[in-house]
This record gives structure tokens, sequence and C-alpha cells, in this order.
């Protein structure tokens, strides 16, 4: 079990360093120059030459990894060659954001799959089974961004009950910033909640199947109560893995859905930061996304462990 | 016994007449996709215009038809090449020794940390958007998945007589790979095919939304979809037939990926 | 060892969802309160990339600055008209290169440093000194600043200059105090009737009422200038009442929602846009005029319009909107005539050949574009559009690596002819006798630059050095009962001081 965290450990670090030369690599091949960019049009030459060498541009690619790593790990993400603004705390701002959406969102869609995906097995070869699972079959199929312009133009804009855009911090005003995070949250999770639901119910046909599950029957126990003393933890270990794999997915797909409802998430910082070419935001703002998934992963296996005796046991 | 479901009929069906449109399309459409007619811009749909026309006056329906054209060149390419990349590579983890087959799957992980939306935009931002940064971004992203249900599948091939047969009488892995793995794990590859398909739609969408997507003028769900926007207030019906066709082009994959496995085998599980 | 950002990261993000400590995002705007404190809050597209319009090119900046944190020595007034701001009064020698300034003398910095023509001095000088963006050449032409007394300053041009003067009510007029110029790009320091407040990055910028200001305070204490990238977010932003106005409306398709709504005006008037189908002079296919004008007649304008801006917008037929002096209607220079188009075409040998149309990525470049391409396919050229990432791409490839055909942008800034067809701008338009009327148009009296300046326009609409699609409207939708809002959109700023709530 020690041996198993260690190692899990281990590739953690290994997978961020990789990642962070693919990030830093995958930036250094960007054509358009940041000083440039960052200057406008008509600047001239010695201009733009001087503001790369203020932002260390003219330096080797290597000393430039090697001095941007160095500052991620005592924290310090930099300044915006744009906005000459520090990079930590608008990245930090951001985040908060994103996160409360994604994780809103996945409370949603864990609320809408369990019990449906559990119905949804529990009755498959039943018409309610068959008409819930066309339902979500649909609700996979429709795009987050299109949900959520269909929600705006239901309840904020023809019923005017939610607001139709904008975020409000919770320390601000927790009314506002609840009302405004309903929309977002319901279009992310609706449609992550159906992707969920099929995994919900794939998890709990298998555990229907097994043989433990007809002992218990056997030995008496209502269907119910057998499926969730005994098929519920088995169940929840595929779902588990799935939410973690669904969190980078997430993660991003909060962009669009952060672009409809004029959210100043992580996924908005990005596509800015590409658009300006300020190239160190850009870096900062992937590296921050993938350590996150990564992270989430690591923990997601940690969990999985602790959740299937069988894995502790022995070599893999 | 048959083992005809309603997932395969109706999965089956909507792609059939996705790629029947798509075909179509290229002998004949109501109209010139792209032809600007600003006299007949914004009309409702009538006998002359199935589906109305846009701002621009360019006939709905033809940019439909023609727009299928695009989403399934981009699944095409998209899934193509994850499968490509992503067989082999599944096979290989399969069949390697335990500490490579650790780093091949360790790798495997760390490319699911770049979401395709992500790549796609990065690609879009280096190379410039167009319809094949997208697919190859999508498709990238999509090898992952690709590469561990191959090699849950080719693990259990290799479990089977003819296989442990073989390799007790010394054959060479790649043969082994190609006689034995890969004809077993094709079934495994077209369900994923299948899933990834109506993945890259979505993604396409998405990214069209975002403008990361197929540039103008050349048709895309995805990017009618986000010029309905404008239009919201006084011509819903724009973002009604992209919506409905996206949703549909989705369903019919997901259904005959649902469909492909419950028929090739009920028992194999989900492994996304 | 783990990695100091990936744990940090974790553990707010685990303790802030159940505290809430630091502000993220934006605040939302309260609306009419009776009292002394109102508040506005204005929807606005473009979010600047800095607060520090020295060295950052862009419309946005000054937009939302110029004239409300920072005042220049003289500004336009509602029709044009150069009126005093920080200059009382100023004469002109007769030999008009001799300007002499009588400051105010009431007038403070919002770090509460004095105005003073000490002040004036340093912010000429430092154009010419510290600025690296191109519109600094517009003070290449001052010889000295001399402060003679601190409310009398005097400023000797090296050679007359019409254009001068009308250049400091834009934004390389700002005053700047000399103690106040460290902290540009995030903490800009004016004399102006709104000092800056806040920023909050990607979402909205808050300017606080000066209470010591020099002139009429304005109206509202607060104002609040939100950027939206998305136009149907914009829309709907007003919709719901998280702002009061939408300062520059995108999706002109979407304003039948307002116009048939009493809770809302609509404005619609004239700005400095002009939105060019820009021809790269310097390759071989445009050398040809026939080649030029064909192209500009194949074009049916009043469709393109009506196509891809829901036909808000004037028709313009040279780079003049109409409310510079010089205007005049040129749109029959170049009247749409497909038949006329094609003879041009072959009579010029450039039947089939291909043109290859880059566009930024801008909603209204894209929407006509596809116009373009269309009308001029119809008439016997091939069009192919590309789309370059707009700024990043686009400023390289076609603005400074002049890498194209044709392009569409709008061209914003005031008087901006001679800037955007020379020979070494990227529409590459190389003629003598346009920079001779240019300069005659500067260096000569009210009246002659009026009459050269006609001259100008005219030669470049006859020259077809461009063409030009129409001029963006202003259109600016807002509650019904604010007042103030401008009409024309004719400065650079977007004017706060003068809106009330009635």
């Amino acid at each position: 079990m020690v041996l198993r965290l260690i190692e899990r450990t281990a590739v953690l670090l290994v997978s961020l360093a990789v990642s962070s030369v693919l990030v830093f690599a995958f930036m250094a091949v960007l054509p358009g120059d940041p000083a440039r960019v960052a200057l406008g049009v008509n600047a001239s030459d010695e201009a733009v030459a001087e503001l790369r060498r203020q932002f260390g541009l003219d330096r080797s690619l290597s000393t430039q990894y090697f001095d941007w790593l160095g500052g991620l790990l005592q924290g310090d993400f930099g300044t915006s060659y744009v906005s000459k603004a520090a990079i930590g705390p608008q990245i930090f701002d951001r985040f908060q954001v994103t996160l409360w959406l994604v994780v809103v969102a996945m409370v949603v869609a864990l609320v809408i799959a369990a019990p449906a995906g559990t119905v949804m097995a529990a009755r498959h070869r039943r018409l309610s089974g068959l008409a819930l699972s066309a339902l979500s079959q649909v609700g996979v199929a429709v795009p987050a961004f299109l949900a959520g312009i269909l929600l705006i133009m239901l309840f904020a804009v023809k019923l005017g009950w939610l607001p139709a855009n904008g975020w409000t911090p919770p320390a601000e005003d927790p009314g506002m910033f609840l009302r405004q995070l309903i929309l977002p949250a319901l279009s992310l999770g609706l449609v992550q909640g159906a992707v969920l639901t099929r995994y919900v119910r794939s998890a709990v046909l298998d555990v229907l199947r097994e043989d433990y599950l007809r002992t218990a029957r056997a030995k008496g126990l209502r269907p119910f109560p057998a499926l969730w003393r005994h098929g519920l933890r088995n169940a929840a270990v595929p779902v588990v893995t799935v939410l973690g794999l669904q969190l980078a997915t997430l993660l991003i797909g909060a962009v669009v859905v952060e672009r409809v409802f004029v959210i100043p998430g992580l996924g908005s910082l990005l596509l800015d930061g590409v658009s300006n070419r300020d190239l160190l935001l850009v870096q900062d703002v992937v590296m921050v996304l993938v350590i996150a998934v990564l992270v989430v992963n690591f923990l997601v296996d940690l969990l999985y462990v602790a959740l299937d005796p069988r894995l502790r046991v022995g070599s893999r | 016994m048959r083992r005809l479901n309603p997932s395969l009929v109706v999965g089956g069906l909507i792609v059939a007449i996705i790629v029947l449109t798509a075909l179509v399309s290229f002998i004949w459409t109501p109209y010139d996709a792209t032809l600007v007619d600003p006299a007949v811009r914004l009309a409702k749909p009538s006998w002359s215009h199935w589906f109305g026309t846009d701002k621009f006056g360019r006939d709905v329906l033809s940019q439909i038809m023609v727009g299928s054209r695009t989403t399934l060149f981009v699944g095409l390419v998209a899934v193509g090449v994850a499968a490509v990349i992503g067989v082999p590579l599944g096979i290989l983890a399969a069949m390697s020794r335990r500490w490579s087959s650790e780093v091949i799957m360790r790798a495997n992980d760390l490319l699911l940390a770049f979401p395709a939306l992500l790549l796609a935009i990065m690609f879009g931002a280096v190379f410039g958007a167009s319809t094949l940064t997208a697919m190859v971004a999508i498709g990238i992203a999509t090898v992952p998945s690709f590469a561990r249900v191959i090699r849950s599948g080719a693990l259990q091939v290799m479990r089977t007589e003819y296989v442990l047969a073989a390799r007790a009488a010394g054959r060479q892995p790649l043969p082994i790979a190609v006689r034995h793995v890969l004809p077993n794990v094709t079934s495994l590859i077209t369900v994923q095919a299948s899933v990834s398909f109506a993945i890259a739609v979505l993604a396409e969408a998405a990214l069209s939304f975002l403008g990361y997507g197929t540039p103008p003028p050349t048709p895309s769900w995805g990017r009618m979809l986000q010029e309905s926007q404008e239009f919201l207030f006084s011509a819903p019906r724009l973002a009604v037939f992209p919506g409905l066709a996206i949703a549909i082009a989705v369903l019919g994959f997901n259904l005959l990926g649902d469909g492909l496995r419950d028929r090739f085998d009920p028992k194999l599980e989900d492994r996304r | 060892m783990k990695s100091y950002p990936t744990r940090a990261v974790a553990l707010a993000a685990a303790g802030l969802l159940a505290l809430t400590a630091c502000s993220a995002g934006s605040g939302s705007s309260s609306n009419s309160s009776p009292g002394a404190d109102q508040a506005l809050s204005i929807g606005l597209v473009a979010e600047p990339a800095s607060l520090d319009f020295t060295t950052t090119d862009g419309a946005a900046i000054p937009q939302a600055l110029l004239g409300n944190v920072y005042n220049g020595l003289v500004k336009q007034d509602e029709t044009g008209k150069i009126v005093p701001d920080l200059a009382k009064s100023w004469t002109v020698s007769p030999d008009r290169k001799l300007y002499t300034f009588t400051l105010v003398d009431n007038a403070k910095f919002t770090n509460g440093a004095a105005f003073t023509s000490a002040d004036a001095v340093f912010s000429i000088d430092r154009v010419k000194k510290n600025w690296t963006t191109s519109l600094k050449a517009a003070m290449d032409v001052v010889q000295t600043a001399k402060a003679v007394s601190p409310t009398e300053l005097q400023v000797t041009l090296s050679k007359p200059s019409n254009d001068w003067l009308f250049r400091m009510t834009t934004r390389i007029g700002a005053m700047f105090s000399q103690t106040g110029v460290d902290k540009l790009a995030t903490d800009p320091v004016g004399t102006g009737p709104y000092k800056f407040g806040t920023w909050k990055r990607g979402d909205s910028i808050v300017l606080q009422r000066n209470d010591d200001y020099w002139g009429t305070k304005p109206f509202f204490n607060q104002v609040t200038l939100k950027y939206f990238k998305d136009p149907t977010a914009l829309n709907n932003a007003l919709l719901t009442g998280t702002i009061n106005v939408i300062g520059t409306v995108q999706a002109p398709e979407a304003l039948s929602q307002f116009t048939s709504n009493d809770k809302y005006q609509v404005i619609e008037g004239t700005t400095n846009g002009e939105v060019l189908l820009s021809f790269n002079n310097s390759q071989p296919v445009f050398k040809d005029i026939r080649v030029r004008q064909a192209i500009r007649q194949a074009i049916d304008h009043k469709a393109l319009l009506d196509t891809c801006f829901a036909g808000r917008g004037k028709l313009i037929g040279s780079m003049v909107p109409p409310t510079d002096p010089w205007y005049e209607d040129l749109t029959s220079v170049a009247p749409y005539d497909q038949a006329k188009a094609k003879a041009a075409l072959q009579a010029a040998g450039a039947t089939g050949k291909t043109l290859r149309l880059r566009l930024p990525t801008l909603p209204y470049a894209t929407s006509c574009g596809q116009v373009v391409k269309s009308q001029l396919e119809q008439v016997g050229l091939k069009v192919t559009i590309d789309q370059l990432e707009f700024p990043a791409a686009w400023l390289t490839t076609v603005l400074k690596n002049a890498d194209y055909d044709m392009s569409i942008i709008a061209h914003v800034e005031p008087r901006d002819l001679g800037a955007v067809f020379n020979a070494k701008y990227y529409t590459r338009y190389d003629d003598p006798t346009l920079q001779g009327l240019l300069a005659a148009a500067d260096a000569g009296d009210e009246a002659t630059q009026v009459s050269e300046m006609k001259k100008a326009a005219r030669r470049i609409s006859e020259q077809a050095a461009a063409d030009w699609l129409f001029l963006l409207p202003n259109l600016v939708v807002a509650d019904k009962n604010l007042t103030g809002l401008p009409q024309n959109a004719i400065t650079e700023s977007f004017d706060l001081s003068r809106l009330a709530r009635s």
C-alpha cells in the first residue's frame, strides 16, 4: 500500500515535470512576437527589441525554461507582457471562479446521475428504463453552450427569473452570486449529468449481475437495500474514476460556458491570453490546468485503491 | 439469435442518413450553399427555401447538407488520427514488458491532461484556425481513450489459447499482434470509433463557437450556431436547425456505438 | 517536495469554497437610487490591454480614460469644434508657429499635485521622448515647449501645422503629472472629472468621481465600464439590468428588441470608423487602376451594409466622416455597376485572377468578407478567404508584413487619411500628388486646409486606393432616463462627464 503510494507520487512528479517541458516547448513554437503585439501596430523595431530584452525573450530557450520553472516552484508566476500586471493573482482569482462553476456542475451532475442511472439500471428492460435511457442519450448530444443559450433565452430573457450573465464573488453578495451561478452550473451540469448517468447505469448493471448481490437477495434482502449496501460501493469505483477523467474535460469545457455567461474564469483568461499573444500568461494558465488535472487524477487513483480492497493486496 | 437492438438500428439509421446527405451534397444541393443573395435574407421556411435563409440570404438547408460534410470529415480524421496512434499504442502496451507498458500508459494518462479544446485552441493559435488543425488536435486528444480500451482488449486476447500457444511456440510479437490481437480487437475499435466520432462532432461545434474551428465561408454546423446567436431574438429558427443537426448526429453515433457494443459483447465493460 | 503553487492553489480552492475572502470577479452595478450617490454601468466590447496608452496601441484605452481621467489642453465639442479644456484660451502668432496658451489655475491631479505649465511641458516632451506608439509622430512638429509662468505656456512649432492643435485634442494631448507617471499601466493619474478606481481584468474598470475636479462635477459618482466579448451577452446584460448603457452595439441585428421596447432609447449617429476594404497597392495586380476601380464598382455597398450590418451605418466614398469640416459625399465616384466592372477587368486582363482576402477574426470583417467574395466572384475574380487571428496574427501578417492582397478592417482614429494612405503603411499607397495635397492642407490657413483636404479625399477615391465599405455607426442603447449621450462619436473618448439620469 505504501509502496503504491510512493510509486503514484513519483509518477505524479514525473508527469508534472514532463508536462512543464511540453507546455514550454509548445509556447516557444507559437509564432507572433509577443513584444510586437504588446507594443502595438507601428512600434519601431528598436522598441520591440528593447521590450524583448526586458521580457528575457532574447535568452536561450533552456535558460528561459529553467527560469520559468524556478519561478513556478516558488509561487512566482511572473508578469504579463501585455498588461504588466502580476499573473499569479489573476490566475488565483480566476481559478476560484472556474472551480466554483465546475464543482457545482459536478454536484448537479451527480445529483442527476446517481438516482437516474440506478433507476435506469434497475429497470433496464422495462419501458421506463428505456425512456430514461433515450432521454439521457439526448442530454449527451446537446452541447453545453447550446444548453446555456437556451436556458438564457427561457429563464433570463423571457421569464426574467434569473440574470442572463455576470459574476459576483460570494463575499460581496451571496444572493446575487447564487442567482448568477444557477444557469451556468445547470448548463454544464445537465450535460455532464447525462454523460454520468450512462456510466452509473453501466456500473450498476454490472453490479446487478454479480453473484454477491444474488447472494444478498437469496439471504432475504429486498432489492433496493441490497443494491444500496452491497452494490453501491462497487458501482462507485468506476464512476469515481470517470469523474476524475471528466474533470479535465469540464475545466476546459467551462470555457464555452464562461463565454456565453460572461464569467471571468480561467478558460476566458486563457482565450484572452492566446489572442493577445500574452505568452507567459498562457503558459502559466495551461500549466495550472494540467497540474490541477494531474493532481485530481492522482487523488482519484488513491481513492480507487481505498474503495476497492482487492487492489490493496499483493502485486498489481 | 439475432442481436439487433434498438440502439443499433436507430443509431445506424441516423448515421446512414447523415452519410447519405453528405454524399448527395456533392452532386446536388437545393442552392449553392455559399451564394450570397441579400434580396432574400432571413427568409422564413417556405417551399422555395425549406429551412429558410440566413442573414446573407444563403439557403439554410443547403448549408446543413454541405455542413454534414465538414462534420463527417472532422469526425473521420479525428478518429482516424486517434486510431492510427492509439491502437498500436494500446497493443504495444499490452504486449510489452511491465515496465515499458507502465511508461506507455503513464504517457497516455499525461495526454489526458490536455483536453481536446485546449489543444485545438493552441494549435489554432500556432497554425491558424482551420478544420485541419481542429481535427488533428481533437484526434490527438482522443488517443488516450483508444489506447486504454485497446490495451484492455488486447490483454484479454493475450490470455486466449491461440496466443498462449503461439507464444509458447516462439512466434515473434509482431506477427502475433497482427494476426491474432488486431483482428480480435476490431470490434472494440469500431465501438470506440463510433463513440469518439460523437465527441469529435461536439468538440468541433464548441470550437467553431469559440472561433477556432472551420473558417467561413465553408459551412459548418458549429459556426452556423455561433452566427445564429445574434438572431436569438428576431429569428431563433436559425439556431434550431444547426443545433438539431449537431444533436442528432451526436445521438446517432452514440447510439450506434452503444448498439455495436451490445451486439459484440453484452458483457463488455465501459472503459472510456 | 511539492511545488508551492500546486499546494497553494489546492488549499485555496478547498479553503475558499468554505470561506470567502478576497473579491474575485466583478461587482454588479446598482441602478438608480435616489440621493447623492448615483452609479452607472456601461457595457463595452474591447477591453484595454493596459491602462497606458503611451506605450500600448488600441482605441480601448483612450475610450475609457481620455476626457474622464485625463484632460488635455483643448478638446472637441459635440460639433467637432476645438474648445478650451485645461487651456482657458490661446492665441496663435501671425506666422502660425507660436501658440500661447493661458491655463486654468485651479486644476489638481489626483495625486494632490497642482497642474501647472511645467506639467504641460513635461507631457509634451514626454511624447517625443518616452512614447512608443506610432501616434507620437504627431508631436514631431513641436520644436520647443516653454513654461513662461505657471499659467502661461508657449509652444513653438518648426512649421505651421493645422493638424497639431487638432491632435492635441486626442490622446497625445493628455496632460500628465510630473510626479504621476511611474505606474501608468496600472494606476493612471490625471486631472479629469473621474479618477481611476479599480480594474478587474477580464471584467470591468471602475471610475470614481473626482470631488476635487476643477470643472463642473459630473452627475454620477461611480461609473463601471464592463467589458463583454460576446455581443449577445452584452445585449442580455442591458435587458436584465446589469448595465445601463450599451456603449457600442456589436450585433445590430438584435437592435429590434430594443427599438420596440420603450424602456430603452436607441441612438444612431456616426463615428470616425471607416470600414476599409484595403488593397495592397504594391501587388502587381493592383498596379492597374482599372482593376482597383473595377473592384469598387463590383460591390453593391447598399446590399452589403444591409447584409452584414443590418443596414445601420453610412455609405461613404472616401476616408472622411461627415463630422470633419472637409466632408463631401463621394459615393458617386465609383457607383455600383457590375457590367462596367466586368468589362474593366477584361480590358485589364485580370479576369480569373485570384485574390487573397485575409480577414481579421472580427465579426463585421467575417460577415462583410463573405459578401465581398460573393460579389467579386460575380464579375469574374476568384477570391480566397482566410482568417487571421486578431490582434496577433493579423497585425503581424497584414499590417507589418503586408503579406496580403485585400483585407477588411475598420480604421477608427480621427482624421487618419494621411496616416492610412502612404507608402509605408500596409496600404503601400505611394502617391506624391496626395502627399503634396496633404502638406499644403497642413501648412495653409483654415480655408486652404478645407479645400486641399477635399482634394485629397477626392484623389484617393478617384484613384481607388482602397474601397470604403461603410462608416461604422455610433449605435448606443441605454435606459430611457439617461441623458447626455452623444449622437456622434467623434472623439477617442467615451465622455462620461455629460451623462446624467433624469
